[in-house]
């Protein structure tokens, strides 16, 4: 089993405000601002001891989430990405992404982003329906995102993906086509495509809004797909379309799973450790707070092993989001596990039609990419669940 | 022996029993105050939890009489629900006396009338006890006319007490000591205990709850189980007091528990007589008579991987509830299980959720059925336990429905709607009598309704003041056919039932419509049918879900990805696949819920 690629992820927990959908780790900005230059320094000394992981592997990508990472100083990203590069490095034609809130924006700050090393743009669009955008709590205009687009071409971005939903209160079949034609108006390179989901927590969970109902939804999305499929962006996820080469690479690195470093509040990371194949799961406290008062390398809220059924599910979890599937191989490969470990759960998911029958490929059918928590629920392990079994004699 | 007295507490669930016992307990110093948990007697989780008493326990006490002497009473506790009236005659059969608790309020229900009249066959003394005299809405002179009238024995001195308060508890004691009869029975012959309860301990193997009738038990006496010819040393030897207390020996007339290092969960059953090993006894005790049960439904574990456990659970359930029967069953729909036999709906409650509570059992029930004689076309007499062994219409030349006599007892003014739900059941009236400010009404009723939702009804239309008691009078030809039900096409086993041809339309009908709310979008649309025989006779269908799938996945976190897995997991922990199509637990009970829509 050799070491799978390693990207970087950088998570930045702030926004100018909450969006009432938005049950990421982000929190709206106080009246001091942003604490840049403590969060930079627990970035640097993050990244000192993330690289100490790299085992000589160079970074395929980076990427800077959020919350809104273009609230960052362009000299914040700039030092980050210059330490990046040092060590644990970057490998040629690295992908370097930056989110932005097209609210946030301008040519210059852009053009200093560029100039940072960041090659790829993804903008939170959502909608360009200006009722809609305020009806969902953002802080731009329709225009403003247009703009960005622009902004972000005259600066030299030549890789620049949207977001948009869909399924938005009071949205109709119409109104989302007419969000996709503004989109690829734009020209983008990559579309990430998904559907409102109120989630606990939330503001629209506490007020839920009139959402439009499943058939509505369930037309808007072959609808939406048709047109981004004539505009030229392939579906090649779940959500996510792309135009050919582009696809995200940091996605890719994630649903190929792949391995990833983490700074800043609440990142995730993986990490492949030795020949063993020992694969962990990290997770950095995820209130800002909490992340910055804690020293070097106290800032992991967790860190466990992946027994082997955990690394089963995990894999599938992220592989068959792809609508192409990996090759059987990849399975060995990134699990160290025997290749039949899953023959039970492959074979049912076969049976019911949910996986192609292709040789040597593992990947989801059209029904399977639909309804896949069913069939990644295949993959999980037994008696998993709030009940475990546990033998009367044991409980006695 | 002359100091022993051996009696139960015959009551209605709600009039006080298991107060009543607590109280004496409390009195003669059993437990000191602040051990008393409420309601000592009900050991039992789930009988806590329900408020009612499912299985016989029983406490020594040792009360100093006001003469001075020290007396040795044991209590046997018996349980108050009508499927249950097996369980107290075999808690009676352990006693001289009974105490007959009576609610001064509410005055005398079905259910005390039938245990009092087994009481009395069995022999024993029955002391009438009104309890809640406190209550402001007492009314003990009237309930000692409906005693005498509706029961038909003395009650003038009839004892009244409190036990929430205690009041007239001290007095009962002395009374009991007085009318109750003490043991009799031959201390010098050779050993004779009868076997009132076993329950399996995973440390020390089968515990018996005896009564010892002859002779003398010893601890490191060798015994022998009559009928099963099971033999041991007994290991441990003791009273309840309600704690275990060891003892090293049992004399006649006495009650306690016994240990003898069997192991065999079949090995002592209740109703079977130990002996000595060395000096038998030429005959056993009589024992108890069988019972048959009366309802049957199939069990089956969600994962098959659970049969061989689930075998073994109901062994051990079995061994002191003997009223549970049970045969492997292969169901198209469910695969192997067992299809049991239950006294009754409640019975087959409690006993599906002691499996699934002390044995962690998940399980599927399918639709619980009365059994059927078929008189076939060949002149042969069948006994149709489940719906899917009905013969072929054109094999069938006569079927029998079971038919009880149904006695019940309420206050005049519900009189009129408790007639109509009679009717409707396809009852027959027997009798109808005013007994003081009591209705008697005797009907006979087919038992197949009488299980599908007739007590709970028969309460709420009367406020729950109505009482019922029934017992099995005859199989009777009736015009029934078997209702089937198809998901997508294919006939579902499991929810096959077998109905009145006058009602089976309805009961199609109202089945599809329950069927489509229970059971939930999926994948694939879900085709829900009724039939006799090829005519279909109602159809719903559930629409198919467009998808389920997480839009957005924050791909560095799959934690809550797979939480969500996890519990939409936990949420199908009770679905059975059928096909490609998930039916959870729920629509296979849906065939008793007809008529109650909620």
């Amino acid at each position: 089993m050799s070491a799978p690629p390693l990207s970087l992820y950088v998570h930045v927990p702030w926004c100018v405000r909450k969006c009432p959908y938005c049950d990421f780790n982000s929190h709206p900005l106080g009246p001091q601002g942003l604490p840049e230059a403590r969060y930079l320094q627990a970035l640097l000394e993050d990244l000192a001891e993330e690289a100490g992981e790299a085992s000589g592997r160079a970074l395929v990508s980076v990427f800077f989430g959020g919350g809104t990472p273009s609230l960052l100083a362009p000299a914040t990203v700039a030092r980050v990405l210059e330490a990046a590069g040092r060590d644990p490095g970057l490998a040629p034609g690295a992908e370097v992404t930056l989110e932005a809130n097209p609210g946030t924006v301008d040519a210059g700050r852009l053009r200093e982003l560029r100039a940072a090393g960041v090659d790829r743009l993804s903008l939170g669009a959502q909608s360009f329906d200006e009722r809609l955008l305020r009806r969902i709590g953002r802080i731009h205009s329709a225009r403003e995102a247009a703009a960005a687009v622009e902004a972000a071409r005259s600066a030299g971005f030549e890789n620049v993906g949207l977001d948009l939903m869909y399924g938005l209160p009071g949205q109709t079949v119409a109104g989302a086509l007419a969000d996709v034609q503004a989109a690829l108006a734009l020209e983008p390179e990559h579309l990430s495509h998904y559907q409102l989901t109120v989630e606990a927590g939330t503001a629209f969970h506490r007020h839920p809004p009139p959402l439009p109902d499943e058939e509505v939804v369930a037309e808007m999305e072959s609808a939406c797909r048709a047109r981004l499929a004539e505009g030229g962006l392939a579906r090649y996820e779940v959500s996510a379309f792309a135009r050919p080469g582009r696809q995200c690479r940091h996605n890719l690195n994630y649903w190929t799973f792949g391995d990833y470093l983490a700074l800043g509040p609440g990142a995730h990371g993986k990490l492949t450790r030795g020949a063993g194949g020992r694969v962990l799961r990290r997770a950095r406290h995820a209130r800002p707070g909490d992340y910055l008062s804690a020293g070097p390398g106290g800032r992991w809220a967790e860190v466990r092993e992946l027994a082997a059924q955990d690394l089963v599910l995990e894999f599938f979890l992220n592989v068959l989001r792809l609508t192409e599937g990996v090759p059987q191989a990849l399975f060995a490969e990134r699990t160290g596990l025997p290749p039949e470990t899953a023959t039970g759960a492959l074979a049912e998911a076969r049976t019911r039609g949910l996986m192609t029958a292709e040789p040597g490929r593992l990947r989801a059918t059209e029904a399977g990419l639909r309804f896949l928590n069913d069939l990644c629920a295949l993959f999980l392990p037994a008696g998993a669940g709030p009940h475990p079994v546990v033998p009367r004699e044991q409980t006695a | 022996m002359d100091h022993i007295r051996n009696f139960s507490i015959i009551a209605h669930i709600d009039h006080g029993k298991s107060t009543l016992a607590d109280r004496l307990i409390e009195t003669c110093g059993g437990l000191s105050q602040r051990e008393m948990a409420e309601q000592v007697l009900d050991s039992m989780d789930l009988e806590r939890e329900r408020g009612i008493t499912i299985k016989a326990q029983s406490v020594t006490l040792s009360y100093k009489a006001r003469d001075g002497r020290v007396y040795e009473l044991n209590i046997i506790d018996t349980p108050g629900h009508v499927d249950f009236s097996y369980e107290v005659s075999r808690s009676l059969a352990a006693c001289e006396g009974a105490l007959l608790v009576v609610d001064a309020a509410q005055g005398v229900e079905a259910q005390s009338v039938a245990n009092c009249y087994t009481a009395i066959e069995q022999g024993l003394e029955v002391v009438p006890v009104l309890n809640k005299i406190d209550l402001p809405s007492a009314e003990p002179a009237r309930v000692i006319q409906e005693i005498e009238e509706i029961i038909g024995i003395e009650a003038q001195n009839a004892l009244r007490v409190s036990a929430k308060t205690g009041e007239g508890v001290p007095d009962l004691l002395e009374a009991l000591l007085v009318r109750i009869p003490p043991p009799a029975g031959n201390p010098d012959g050779p050993l004779k205990a009868l076997i009132v309860d076993s329950w399996f301990d995973n440390y020390l193997g089968v515990v018996s709850l005896i009564r010892v009738v002859d002779g003398r038990v010893t601890a490191g006496q060798r015994v022998r189980v009559m009928a099963t010819g099971f033999s041991g040393e007994v290991g441990k030897l003791g009273i309840f007091t309600p704690k275990p207390r060891d003892r090293t020996v049992l004399e006649t007339g006495e009650v306690g528990f016994l240990v003898a290092g069997i192991k065999d969960i079949h090995g002592a059953p209740v109703g079977d007589t130990i002996t000595d090993d060395r000096r038998p006894a030429q005959t056993p005790l009589p024992g108890f008579k069988a019972v048959k049960p009366q309802v049957f439904a199939g069990l089956f574990p969600v994962d098959s991987a659970d049969y061989e456990p689930f075998r073994e659970a109901l062994g051990k359930l079995r061994l002191n509830d003997s009223a549970l029967q049970y045969e492997p069953e292969n169901s198209q729909a469910l695969g192997f299980g067992f299809r049991c036999g239950f006294l009754g709906l409640l019975h087959m409650d409690i006993v599906q959720e002691r499996l699934e509570r002390e044995y962690d059992l998940d399980l599927i029930t399918s639709a619980p059925t009365v059994v059927y004689e078929v008189v076939t076309t060949g002149g042969e007499t069948l006994r149709v336990e489940n719906p899917a062994d009905l013969p072929a219409a054109n094999r069938m030349a006569e079927i029998r429905e079971p038919i009880v006599q149904a006695n019940m007892l309420m206050p005049p003014e519900h009189l009129g709607n408790v007639i109509n739900l009679c009717i409707e059941k396809r009852g027959v009236q027997r009798s109808l009598q005013y007994l003081g400010r009591q209705v008697s009404l005797v009907y006979e009723l087919p038992l197949s309704e009488v299980v599908l939702d007739f007590f709970d009804r028969l309460k709420s239309l009367s406020r729950g003041y109505a009482s019922l008691d029934y017992h099995f009078v005859r199989f009777q030809a009736a015009d029934l056919v078997k209702l089937d039900i198809l998901v997508n096409g294919e006939r579902v086993d499991a929810l096959s039932i077998i109905v009145h041809r006058d009602q089976a339309y309805a009961r199609g009908r109202d089945l599809c419509e329950r069927m489509q709310e229970i059971i939930p979008r999926q994948m694939y649309e879900v085709a829900i049918q009724a039939a006799i025989g090829s005519h279909i006779v109602a159809r719903q269908s559930v629409k198919a879900l467009r998808k389920n799938v997480t839009a957005k996945c924050y791909g560095g976190d799959v934690t809550r990805k797979r939480k969500l897995l996890e519990k939409q997991k936990a949420g199908k922990r009770r679905m059975k696949q059928f096909g490609k199509i998930e039916i959870p637990q729920e629509a296979f009970l849906a065939v008793l819920q007809v008529g109650k829509k909620t």
